[in-house]
């Protein structure tokens, strides 16, 4: 799942990701995005720091309340160190800045896909001991 | 090893016993009476001695045992001393300002049962300023539950420059503001390490945001990496800033240790990132003068030990 404010970069990505073979969602808000996330199952998101209403940050302190193994990569225009740091102590997987090469975001999203795999894992072997 | 030298003790002891006695024996057969009863007796006295010096061994080995956990418990009392107390300092503060804005309230409600329009200002100062002092609570205890849960490293293979790259892009651009320059001196066929990536992006971050506090304006933060010995990689972090004392750089790694002023800083950040560091498996340390900058260097192995905390 994307989620970006800026409609023209969403339905970018969403294409060139496509264009990839990866199966993503577009969405333009962090409150929709917290609502798909109730009824379809996602991987890995990707988020914008900045947005109206719900901010990136917000977001994703409640997606990790809601889905603690979902992976979440967080996208920024703006360089903050500020909300970086307080992006990775809530969680994120990763902080790219925009405007992110398609390749190099291919390789984040396959970490994080691959984490939340180890992290699944981990969680059924914990559970049968 | 302790068990080994005591054994070894015992042994001679033993020994020594058995040696007179077959020394009686020997002298008991070519009749040498007087002699024998010599050797009895010193086999007798070799053999309680023995007795005697066992016991005392693992009496003094038993104290020992004492005393260390005594010790044990003591520092893990003086650190949760420490911890308390700075816990307690780092809320009291803005409860107290909680306090004193509440009682500014009714003292403002007091006045008039409809606020004026001034008491009306002054009330929504007041309730800001709550609300302010609240969050700062909130991200005290957020960040101490995250300190004390110690969430388990996901190991991956990762590429540090890539790693410390994105998170030195990140600082750059205020860095720029600041004319703190970030140069760059990364080993380029640097082993991919496996490390647990989120984890070491909060650490690097934490390192170049403390590193550009310190310089605050023009100067430059060098970041190297490089393969070293015993299969473990090299982070280094180095800033020309104001640099640390002798007396604080003891202290630097403890939980609530900051030498920012009240409210801008919880103090955990470095302890938080020294307790992942350790998780990952590797070390982290720093050297600095006063007026001389500081250098942060982190140490990690390209392959952590499976098993380890």
């Amino acid at each position: 799942m994307i989620v970006d404010d800026e409609l023209d970069f969403l339905e970018t990505i969403v294409k060139r990701l496509k264009r990839r073979k990866v199966d993503a969602t577009g969405i333009d808000s962090g409150t929709k995005a917290l609502e798909l996330l109730e009824q379809e199952h996602f991987d890995v998101v990707i988020l914008d720091v900045r947005m109206p209403g719900m901010d990136g940050i917000e977001t994703l302190k409640e997606m990790k309340k809601k889905r603690p193994l979902l992976e979440v990569i967080m996208l920024t225009g703006h360089a903050s160190i500020e909300s970086g740091m307080q992006g990775m102590q809530y969680g994120a997987f990763d902080y790219v800045m925009k405007p992110a090469d398609i390749d190099d975001l291919l390789e984040k999203i396959q970490g994080a896909y691959e984490r939340k795999a180890l992290h699944e894992e981990k969680v059924r072997e914990t559970k049968v001991i | 090893m302790r068990e080994f030298q005591y054994f070894a003790r015992n042994l001679y002891w033993y020994s020594a016993t058995i040696l007179t006695a077959g020394l009686f024996a020997a002298l008991w057969l070519i009749q040498e009476t007087a002699f024998a009863a010599a050797a009895l007796g010193i086999t007798f006295l070799s053999f309680v001695s023995n007795r005697a010096l066992t016991r005392r061994v693992e009496k003094a080995s038993e104290q020992k045992r004492h005393l260390d956990q005594q010790l044990i418990q003591s520092q893990k009392l003086a650190a949760i001393g420490e911890l308390s107390s700075g816990i307690a300092h780092e809320i009291n503060n803005p409860l107290a300002i909680i306090g004193q804005e509440t009682e500014w309230i009714w003292h403002l409600l007091k006045k008039d049962s409809l606020p004026s329009p001034e008491a009306d200002q002054e009330l929504r100062g007041s309730l800001q300023e709550i609300v302010r002092q609240v969050d700062r609570c909130k991200e005290i205890t957020h960040k101490l539950l995250d300190f004390a849960r110690k969430k388990e490293p996901l190991i991956q293979k990762a590429d540090l420059n890539k790693l410390i790259e994105d998170m030195a892009r990140l600082v750059e651009k205020e860095a720029t503001q600041n004319k703190i320059r970030i140069v760059r001196d990364y080993q380029q066929d640097l082993p991919r390490v496996e490390t647990d990536p989120p984890l070491l992006r909060q650490v690097v971050l934490n390192l170049l945001n403390n590193a550009a506090h310190a310089v605050e304006k023009d100067g430059t933060i060098t970041i190297s990496t490089q393969e070293s010995a015993n299969n473990t990689v090299e982070l280094v972090f180095r800033d020309t800033g104001c640099g640390i004392s002798k007396e604080h750089l003891d202290k630097i790694f403890d939980p609530f240790f900051t030498t920012k002023p009240t409210g801008k800083g919880t103090g955990l950040g470095l302890s938080i990132s020294h307790g992942i560091i350790t998780r990952l498996g590797g070390r982290i340390s720093v050297v600095s003068e006063v007026g001389k900058g500081a250098t942060f260097t982190i140490e990690l192995p390209v392959k952590p030990l499976r098993g380890e905390p």
